[in-house]
């Protein structure tokens, strides 16, 4: 048996039903205890969309502080207080979440009910399209190491770890293009086929994997050029 | 309803102010004094007395007074050590201290490791000493609404402000000492955020603010941006063991060794005033001289000169010191240097001259300081309260919680959950398991702080959530949950999914009061002795001396002293004011009200016609009819 979303609220104060994504009482004006966990978007009044104006989001995150913060709720009663500061720090999650590219599009693929991008174990598995790179990248770094421990000339190790670092940042680039690309393409496939729509996301899931994977390699050839430079 | 307040309880003075017809104002004195000096001294018959009072016990009776007390907030024994070295009262955490059997705690809550600072022969949480200085600037503030002939002059509310860098342990227990002066604590709220609030009133500005916020014994550095009337932190750090109280004890040690003997406690607070009273000085002029005519174990005194070069050579390590918080504060807003707007000064210590050019030089522009450093933050707090208790909404403040927040989890890793600078409110909520079969039970470990391993974090908390179904391991789901409220004090609680067991609890940190504690110290709190009104004008008039025995002596001392009057002293007039400035001095010493009232009215006499020409030469107009306190 599968279950349903409850589409409604009831507000504490009045007992009138209200739509579940709406912050205060439609008929009392009093705050609504929040109704679900889950979407930003729909939380700030916003579609499920990946190109965000993130100054248009700025002032619905003020407007919305202004409405709710705790310091507005001192003298309230216990409930609105509590729901004053629920909302509150939610508001604060969903902003920081939406304001960052890369979590926005984290979190719209777990709305979209996408598996987490971040494995549990944190050991992520190569993936595919950068096996062949990824080899000859810590096969270079290897040797660098030898190189480093063996009391190489460290101006020639840096350029080494230059030169490795040069096609890894290329890949780079080019993940935040495709990501680019896809985001938008997400945005234009509104009222598109399920598929098509699922499609764009599975996408989206890959570079990132890849993405993450890249971020990673970079940080370790930093590291490498830290410890030369010590 | 009583009235409310905004309080700066700061490391060395303290403050209150309030908005009257929507502007915020300090309570003074009637010296014109707004600082209350952050001391507080027990007397023979155990009467409680705070600030200059008590500042001046420190010179007579120092095992019987304690300041500095706000490095002891919400900290464990082992923190303070170094610290303790330094100052002449004793700091424990003595078990079975006070009160009665097993400290009255609840049954399974572990017992509370406070510490505590003994005065005579009593020891004292710092929660305790707090409360007194709070308790005095709540009398201050009830005698200013008295006098201006309110009906209802109580004063029962206020918002307290804390260093933004505090914990949650400092954040607690400066709560419990706003509960133990008799204070509904409508909210605690960052210091430099509290200042940026006062700037902000009338300047209606936008943009990138950093506020700089180097006090008596805390820095703080805050990354704001302020649009529409809402304040938003963006990051903040800083050190909790870094200020002005720091200079002095570099400058006290150097005069003791110089001295090159042990000295006794009563000469050390001696030397300590008088190096404090060079440093400000040197924030006016390039020399001065540290100047202690005699003391307890001091017979010929102390007197030495010192140039600001030297005092500044001798602190730049410190200084110094605030360069990494501001980078990092900077880093975590992902702002550079030249993205800021505006620096504001705030604390005392920003009136030193090299502050100023670090400052300048880290954001690139002239620091403003329009506002009194040591007054501003009092300011805001005022304003916070009066957005509390009416509901304006044209400000809001939204701030940041400084340090991170999670939970050990095996082999002794900090799992986060909240991520430092946060916007507060702020909740996270992360699941866990157990790692054994069959395991009923599990042990929440609250940390704070930003390192890997949790040992070391700073210890908030621990609690056992029990009555986990036995299960094979792995397979309970835990969901930890935390809340951070607007005082940014953390509440938590953890729940298994499959079965709903729940526990909550309010964190009541390791090295905090338990509710017991609080509830039985509030009750002996009225058994301590205040000054009584006699007392009381003693020691108005005494202070009413003393402001004026200071201005006076740093009027001679000045090094332009010779060029600003010359030709303009009638003869013997130096030597008839170094007469009525000895004769003040002694007068303070004594009990004699009415000494103390008419040598001060003497020397405020002998001095005006110097005051005339200071302030004539200096500022090269004529104020006639100003007394030497104006200078």
């Amino acid at each position: 048996m599968s279950v349903r979303p409850v589409q409604t609220l009831e507000c504490r104060n009045c007992g009138a039903g209200a739509p579940v994504d709406e912050h205060f009482c439609p008929q009392c004006n009093r705050i609504l205890a929040l109704g679900r966990y889950g979407d930003y978007f729909a939380f700030f009044g916003l579609p499920r969309r990946l190109g965000l104006d993130v100054q248009d989001l700025e002032r619905r995150f003020r407007d919305l502080s202004r409405k709710f913060h705790p310091d507005y709720f001192y003298n309230a009663p216990a409930a609105e207080r509590l729901a004053s500061l629920e909302r509150s720090s939610y508001l604060n999650d969903a902003y920081r979440i939406l304001r960052n590219p890369v979590a926005r599009i984290e979190h719209l693929l777990a709305i979209e009910g996408l598996p987490p991008v971040k494995s549990d174990d944190g050991s992520a598995k190569v993936p595919p399209a950068l096996l062949e790179e990824v080899f000859a990248l810590n096969e270079e770094l290897d040797e660098i190491r030898e190189l480093r421990e063996a009391g190489g000339d460290a101006p020639q190790i840096r350029a080494r770890l230059d030169a490795a670092r040069r096609p890894v940042d290329a890949r780079r680039d080019e993940h935040e293009r495709r990501i680019q690309e896809l985001s938008a393409r997400w945005d234009r496939q509104e009222g598109a086929a399920a598929a098509d729509r699922h499609a764009t996301l599975e996408a989206l899931r890959e570079q990132l994997l890849e993405r993450n994977y890249i971020n990673n390699l970079i940080a370790t050839i930093e590291r490498e050029m830290t410890s030369v430079g010590a | 309803m009583g009235n409310v307040v905004g309080i700066d309880l700061g490391t060395t003075n303290s403050l209150v102010a309030y908005v009257k017809d929507g502007v915020p104002v300090v309570i003074r004195d009637e010296s014109g004094d707004a600082l209350v000096p952050s001391v507080v001294s027990v007397g023979g018959d155990g009467t409680i007395f705070v600030g200059r009072e008590a500042q001046r016990r420190l010179l007579t009776t120092p095992s019987r007074t304690a300041y500095s007390v706000k490095r002891f907030m919400g900290r464990g024994i082992e923190d303070v050590r170094e610290d303790a070295g330094l100052l002449p009262f004793r700091v424990g955490a003595p078990r079975q201290a006070r009160g009665g059997p097993s400290d009255g705690s609840r049954a399974g809550e572990p017992e509370s490791q406070v510490l505590r600072i003994q005065i005579a022969d009593k020891w004292f949480t710092p929660p305790e000493l707090s409360a007194f200085v709070l308790r005095e600037l709540k009398r201050r503030a009830e005698e200013h609404f008295r006098e201006r002939g309110d009906f209802d002059f109580e004063v029962d509310r206020a918002v307290i402000t804390v260093p933004a860098y505090f914990n949650d342990a400092q954040r607690t227990a400066t709560r419990d000492a706003g509960r133990l002066a008799g204070l509904e604590v409508l909210r605690i709220i960052n210091e430099p955020t509290a200042a940026s609030l006062a700037y902000g009133l009338d300047t209606r500005n936008r943009g990138t603010i950093a506020v700089y916020d180097l006090g008596g014994g805390t820095f703080d550095i805050s990354i704001l941006k302020v649009e529409d009337g809402v304040f938003q932190v963006l990051a903040t750090n800083g050190d909790t063991h870094l200020g002005g109280d720091d200079i002095d004890a570099l400058l006290t040690e150097q005069a003791l060794s110089e001295i090159g003997r042990a000295v006794p406690p009563e000469a050390v607070q001696a030397l300590r005033t008088a190096v404090i009273q060079a440093k400000w000085d040197l924030s006016e002029f390039e020399e001065t001289e540290i100047r202690v005519d005699s003391a307890p174990g001091l017979p010929t005194g102390y007197r030495r000169r010192i140039t600001r070069a030297e005092l500044e050579r001798l602190m730049h390590p410190l200084v110094d010191r605030t360069i990494g918080p501001c980078r990092q504060a900077l880093a975590d807003a992902g702002l550079q240097p030249s993205d800021i707007d505006e620096a504001v000064l705030v604390g005392g210590s920003t009136r030193i001259p090299l502050v100023r050019r670090l400052v300048a030089e880290l954001f690139g522009r002239e620091p403003h300081a329009e506002l009194n450093p040591d007054e501003v933050v009092a300011l805001g707090a005022a304003v916070q309260a009066d957005i509390l208790i009416s509901g304006r909404r044209e400000m809001l403040l939204l701030d940041v919680t400084p340090l991170s927040l999670g939970i050990e989890t095996m082999g002794g890793v900090t799992s986060k959950i909240i991520l430092r600078n946060s916007t507060i409110p702020a909740s996270g909520r992360e699941m866990f398991t157990t790692f054994a079969d069959n395991q009923t039970a599990v042990d929440i470990h609250v940390l704070q702080g930003e390192r890997e391993l949790a040992a070391d974090c700073r210890s908030l908390a621990r609690f056992r959530l029990r009555g986990i179904p036995p299960m094979p391991a792995g397979l309970p789901r835990i969901e930890v949950r935390f809340q951070i409220d607007a005082d940014g004090i953390l509440s938590v609680s953890a729940r298994e999914l499959r079965t709903s067991v729940e526990q909550t609890i309010e964190v009541k940190p390791s090295y905090g009061l338990t509710d017991a504690e609080v509830e039985r110290m509030l009750i002996e709190s009225f058994e301590h002795a205040e000054a009584d009104v006699e007392a009381r004008l003693l020691i108005d008039a005494r202070n009413e001396a003393e402001t004026v025995v200071q201005a006076t002596e740093k009027l001679l001392r000045r090094p332009d002293f010779d060029e600003l009057t010359a030709g303009a002293l009638a003869p013997g007039e130096r030597e008839r004011i170094e007469a009525a400035l000895a004769e003040a001095r002694q007068a303070i010493g004594t009990s004699d009200r009415e000494l103390v009232q008419r040598k001060t009215e003497a020397l405020n006499h002998a001095t005006r016609h110097l005051a005339e020409v200071v302030m004539d030469r200096s500022v090269r107009e004529a104020l006639a009819g100003r007394n030497v306190k104006d200078v």
